[in-house]
């Protein structure tokens, strides 16, 4: 066994996304390695030596001198070159994990073609060739000590230039409420993703807030049926389309939030997204979807600021095509605070557990594949089945929408559930399917054990062996579900360490700090001019206002933390609780009366 | 004694004006003591014609308006403003506050100052609702029964700060302007000896105003018949109804329009050298009472003559009899009919008629008046200013109640009378003003309400036992038993209560009684339960009070209709007799 081999058998172990990637990229040559006076390998990218040529273990304890350690921070390293540094900073660090940020694929091909890794892989993480913004919403970044690789700074500049400014981003963000405006969907899949982001958003201490679209579905749908005239009926839909925009406006400018999110499917047309952008904040979308078969990307893709994505790859290259250039890949993730685990009532497991569950709408991959497991305790939950048909029997709920609370009761409760991604093309799995559906992060956040069908991104957010299980085919599936039915323990160890996994890295919360992150580095003057003309902590600047050791100052403390806080925030405390009157309360009460006839007469 | 008076009024400039009488009399009640009155910064030059006030305090809200885009922190800021004003008036402990403001900032505002003479609106220290003072009290559930209501809001201010309005006019510091000059200044066409009637066309509210083309032809009626000089007055933002009226008449060169062109002191000069102001019900109306210039008023929408006429005798005042006049509190209506049935002959008849001989009355050529009320306002044998119809419009039962209720409420509210005062005989009033000739009909609605009244009665009983039960198992000192029938005994106290409230709504005639018992049941501060039940059997027995003397009031009037309905019937037959005679 060659010593790449050795090592890529190591970080299978240790980091198999890392693992699939490395062995999924050609082999990059802009790498030449050259022996060190003392025998060491030496990685040289063009005429920049990346370690000395005479001594590296010597420079790496010379360039360690100034630099101060401490047992409470996280060392960060930029750069690895062939990781002498990393070495010498391991030995000063003993047990402490440190991260490795490497931006070339090249340089980790060529480290473990030439460096055995077995002394590094304990308390090493590298990170490779990964966007700043992800880097730091998926890794713990308040209190790093970076140690700076220079020969791998020369070689990057630009790349650690955007790391630098991703972290102090990160730092603006943290320290600050952001202002988000969520745009939902009239309906489908990408409407529980909004609310998830709202969540998620609020959860995180920012203050996001819905246009709720879904509010006019019916009026929407309605149009449809008002005129049998496709004519008419084009004129009626971009009419109710610009009006939804106008209303989108008009939420937006009351509520001047610093970022306008937009979710896949929300009723935006170019001239609103144009109306938007006068504003001044980034408008941007989140593509939720499979860019195949909803295609009026190509109509919008151009008009926001920022593009998101579930694809990437050949997706990238079309949005560039078209003119956005600003797309960024951010898979779906999932909410912790919604996809849990719960304790079910011995009514609710009878009514939701089986052997193998299954939830979602009726794909035609799915119809033409189930019926080949109707001999195991099977149940299909979701809209859009036909009862008639010899799946009938196996639909619960008569076909109906179920809600995130039942949802997750179906997650709990089955052995197993079975994840096939939707296809209208294929009669069972997709063998080029690319994106991963929320389900996947769903049901692995609910601590369920599933099957999930082979997908191209998937081994890049969770270990197809460890942390999940995957299925290439029917008869794949059908073999699986007998192994995992009668090896159960098995199926729950896969399934706590896909919950551990994605509740460490595939939450909203993650998401969105990744997007946070991307959108503001680009913006942050903007932004923190924004903080300055309205402060974020209306809280603690209302205290240094009206002054901390004041009677207000100290009266005001109790609400520290406040998600909203205004004057209605204190009187609708007053409201709720008991006894006299304080001396701050009625004066708090008093400027409430005189805000009030201030706005009438306004 | 009282030496340090504070009384809040931060409304309008009407307001200011109906507040006189009470000043006027807190004066002669407390001849030494120091009044301040609390004013916005917006009356704060108008206030200074308010007399017998020592010391005036502006809350001056408008110097934050300008510096509204400028932080987040502007609430802070009048916190601080508050904060510091509230904290100096403190120091000149005031042992009698009167709050004629009736707004949550006001109530909050006695709370901080701690006063524990308070009569007004105001709330206690959990913050709820508290109206300290049977009259103020009354102002409360007013504006629910307007129609009902027989009460000038100066009376009720007046006796709710405890003092007589009999004797206290409403009136103004006189202005040291010289006339003759100030005339000069804005026109040179009026003489010395000019008939000179002013009209304020404007009102805070726009529904309530008459339209200028009413006012226009009204003008050119008195221009041609009694050569009179019309001025127009208003503010800056009334200036196009001003324009409006110029435009409409026939005589434009005769107009003199100042709308927008006078400050306080000016239009209070011009207003007391006016004959006559014809104006909808506005502040300049009040200036106009408090110097002695005749009003014609025109009251329309909200506006009620009842609650805001003029206070001082010798007015007229237009108002259209219809059912949905005078608006209902909280309504905004958007087709104000009330409006177009007030003609400008009706007023210029009137007028003419006022100009020849000093007297108030209907003439024989008005026409369309079966739509229309017009008052005069005078003093009663009661010595109450009071409001005499001029068309004798058929009684309604609304018009006998609201008379009852004037004697009622005198005698229940508690009143600091003048010794002169006599007692007016209700049936002989309603028949001297209103046209009382088939009153069938309204002896049988009046029948229905004595029974109404007589259930409440018994309602009230029910009350006064269960209150009764209560503080005679407070007293048994049985703790544990006594919580569970306490509970029962509540439970049945809160249907009763229902129940009242719900006979106040199905007999709106009644409800001005109903409204109180509830009103004072809201006043209980007590928590101890045998206080509690003690107060609670207080608003028991004063509801079975009153609803004995309403009754007692109205069974002489009922009977008074009857009487005269049997005369009628009897005049009926002889007249028969007399006419067919031999049969």
């Amino acid at each position: 066994m060659n010593l790449y081999t050795k090592n890529l058998a190591l970080l299978k172990v240790t980091q198999p996304s890392l693992a699939k990637r490395v062995e999924l990229e050609p082999l990059q040559k802009i790498v030449n390695v050259v022996m060190s006076k003392d025998g060491n390998p030496i990685p040289k990218i063009g005429s920049i030596s990346l370690h000395s040529t005479y001594n590296p273990f010597k420079e790496a304890t010379d360039s360690l001198l100034n630099f101060n350690f401490n047992s409470v921070d996280q060392p960060v390293i930029y750069g690895l070159g062939f990781g002498y540094h990393v070495l010498e900073i391991l030995k000063r660090t003993r047990h402490k994990e440190i991260l490795v940020i490497e931006p070339l694929m090249a340089i980790f091909q060529a480290f473990l073609y030439s460096v055995d890794i077995k002394s590094f892989v304990n308390n090493t993480k590298f990170i490779v060739a990964t966007p700043p913004p992800k880097i730091l919403a998926s890794n713990q970044s308040e209190n790093w000590n970076v140690y700076e690789h220079i020969p791998s700074i020369r070689i990057s500049d630009n790349f650690f230039k955007r790391m630098n400014l991703a972290l102090k981003t990160s730092k603006v963000i943290k320290k600050n409420r952001i202002k988000v405006l969520i745009v939902n969907p009239y309906y489908g899949g990408s409407l529980p993703t909004a609310n998830y982001c709202v969540h998620a958003l609020n959860e995180m201490g920012h203050h996001a807030e819905s246009v709720e679209c879904e509010k006019f579905a019916d009026g929407f749908f309605a149009i449809n049926n008002s005129t049998r005239n496709k004519g008419n009926l084009e004129s009626l839909s971009k009419q109710f389309s610009s009006f939804m925009g106008q209303l989108i406006a008009a939420k937006a400018a009351d509520f001047k939030p610093d970022l306008i999110l937009a979710l896949a499917q929300a009723p935006l047309t170019p001239e609103a997204i144009k109306n938007l952008k006068l504003l001044n904040v980034p408008v941007a979308f989140w593509f939720v979807e499979d860019f195949r078969n909803l295609t009026y990307w190509k109509d919008i893709g151009s008009c926001y600021d920022y593009f998101f994505t579930i694809q990437r790859g050949e997706f990238f290259e079309k949005l560039s095509n078209i003119g956005a250039e600003n797309h960024y890949y951010l898979p779906q993730a999932c909410l912790p605070s919604v996809h849990r685990k719960i304790s079910l009532s011995t009514e609710e497991r009878y009514k939701y557990s089986s052997d193998v569950s299954f939830m979602g709408a009726g794909y035609f991959n799915r119809v033409q594949s189930f019926p080949r497991l109707l001999d195991y305790d099977f149940k299909i939950w979701g809209t859009e089945w036909n009862l008639n048909s010899i799946l009938g029997s196996r639909i619960q709920n008569n076909n109906k929408r179920l809600n995130s609370d039942n949802i997750i009761k179906i997650y709990n409760a089955a052995k197993i559930n079975l994840n096939l991604h939707s296809s209208s093309f294929h009669e069972g799995v997709n063998p080029v399917g690319d994106f991963v559906n929320p389900r996947t992060f769903e049901i692995a956040a609910c601590g369920g054990f599933q099957l999930i069908d082979d997908r191209s991104e998937l081994d890049d957010l969770i270990d197809p062996l460890k942390e999940i299980v995957t299925f290439s085919s029917v008869d794949d599936l059908c073999e699986k579900i007998d192994y995992y039915l009668n090896n159960s323990d098995e199926a729950k160890v896969i399934a706590s360490c896909g919950k551990e996994r994605v509740l460490k890295e595939h939450t909203i919360q993650h998401r969105m700090e990744e997007m946070l992150i991307y959108i503001f580095m680009d913006n942050l003057d903007q932004l923190t001019t924004r903080f300055k003309v309205e402060p974020r902590d209306p809280v603690g600047s209302s205290i240094d206002y009206a002054g901390l050791s004041t009677d207000l100052g100290k009266y005001l403390e109790q609400f520290r933390g406040s998600n909203d806080f205004s004057i209605k925030t204190m009187v609708d405390q007053i409201g709720v609780s008991t006894g006299d009157l304080s001396k701050e309360e009625l004066l708090v009460l008093m400027t409430d009366q005189l805000v009030k006839t201030e706005s009438n007469n306004g | 004694m009282v030496k340090n008076i504070l009384i809040l009024n931060m409304t309008r400039m009407g307001d200011l004006i109906q507040t006189t009488p009470t000043i006027t009399g807190l004066r002669k009640k407390y001849r030494d003591s120091n009044i301040t009155l609390m004013v916005t910064k917006d009356f704060e030059e108008f206030s200074k014609n308010i007399p017998h006030i020592n010391k005036r305090v502006v809350i001056d809200i408008k110097q934050f308006r300008d510096r509204k885009s400028l932080n987040g922190f502007l609430w802070i800021d009048l916190y601080r403003y508050l904060e510091s004003l509230l904290d100096e008036l403190k120091i000149n402990s005031y042992d009698l506050l009167i709050n004629l403001s009736h707004s949550k900032l006001s109530a909050f505002m006695i709370s901080y100052l701690g006063v524990n003479n308070v009569r007004g609106f105001g709330c206690d220290n959990n913050g709820d609702r508290i109206t300290f003072d049977p009259w103020m009290q009354y102002f409360g559930t007013e504006p629910f029964n307007r129609r009902i209501n027989p009460f000038n809001l100066v009376e009720i201010f007046t006796r709710g700060a405890g003092v007589t309005p009999e004797n206290n006019p409403i009136h103004l510091i006189p202005s040291s302007i010289d006339i003759k000059i100030l005339i000069k200044k804005f026109s040179n066409s009026i003489k010395e000896g000019d008939l000179i009637i002013g009209m304020q066309a404007g009102s805070s509210i726009e529904g309530r105003r008459w339209s200028p083309k009413s006012f226009a032809i009204l003008a050119d009626g008195l221009i041609e018949s009694l050569g009179a000089k019309l001025i127009l007055f208003g503010i800056d933002s009334e200036k196009e109804l001003g324009e409006q009226i110029v435009y409409f008449s026939k005589y434009k060169d005769e107009l003199i329009d100042l709308t927008g062109r006078t400050n306080v002191d000016e239009l209070s000069s011009l207003v007391k050298r006016c004959s006559y102001l014809i104006t909808n019900d506005t502040g300049t109306m009040h200036i106009a009472a408090a110097v002695g210039t005749t009003v014609v008023g025109l009251f329309f929408a909200h506006a009620h003559p009842y609650e805001t006429a003029p206070y001082s005798p010798g007015h007229v005042i237009f108002q259209a009899r219809i059912e949905c006049a005078p608006c209902s509190y909280g309504v905004e209506c958007n087709n104000i009919v009330c409006v177009h049935k007030v003609q400008p002959d009706h007023l210029l008849l009137m007028i003419q008629r006022h100009h020849a001989n000093g007297v108030w009355e209907i003439t024989k050529t008005m026409s369309n008046m079966d739509e229309i009320n017009i008052f005069n306002t005078y003093i009663g044998e009661d010595s109450r200013l009071r409001l005499r119809s001029l068309i004798k419009h058929p009684i309604t039962l609304n018009d006998v109640i609201r008379e009852v209720y004037a004697e009622h409420w005198l005698k229940s509210l508690g009143q600091e009378m003048d010794k002169n005062n006599t007692h007016c005989d209700i049936g002989e009033l309603l028949f001297r003003e209103y046209n009382c000739n088939n009153t069938d009909k309204l002896c049988m609605q009046i029948d229905d309400k004595m029974a109404t009244l007589k259930s409440l009665n018994g309602i009230a009983s029910i009350g006064i036992k269960l209150t009764n039960e209560i503080i005679n198992l407070c007293s048994s000192g049985n703790l544990t038993k006594t919580i569970d029938a306490v509970k029962i005994l509540a439970e049945e106290i809160e249907k009763l209560d229902k129940r009242i409230n719900q006979i106040g709504f199905v007999n709106p005639e009644l409800k001005s009684i109903t409204d109180m018992f509830v009103k004072r049941k809201e006043n209980i501060q007590e928590n101890e339960p045998t206080q509690l039940a003690l107060d609670t059997k207080g608003c028991y027995v004063k509801l079975l009070e009153e609803c004995a003397s309403l009754v007692s009031l109205l069974i002489p009037v009922s009977n008074k209709f009857k009487s005269s309905n049997v005369n009628t019937f009897h005049a009926v037959v002889s007249s028969i007799n007399v006419e067919v005679p031999g049969r």
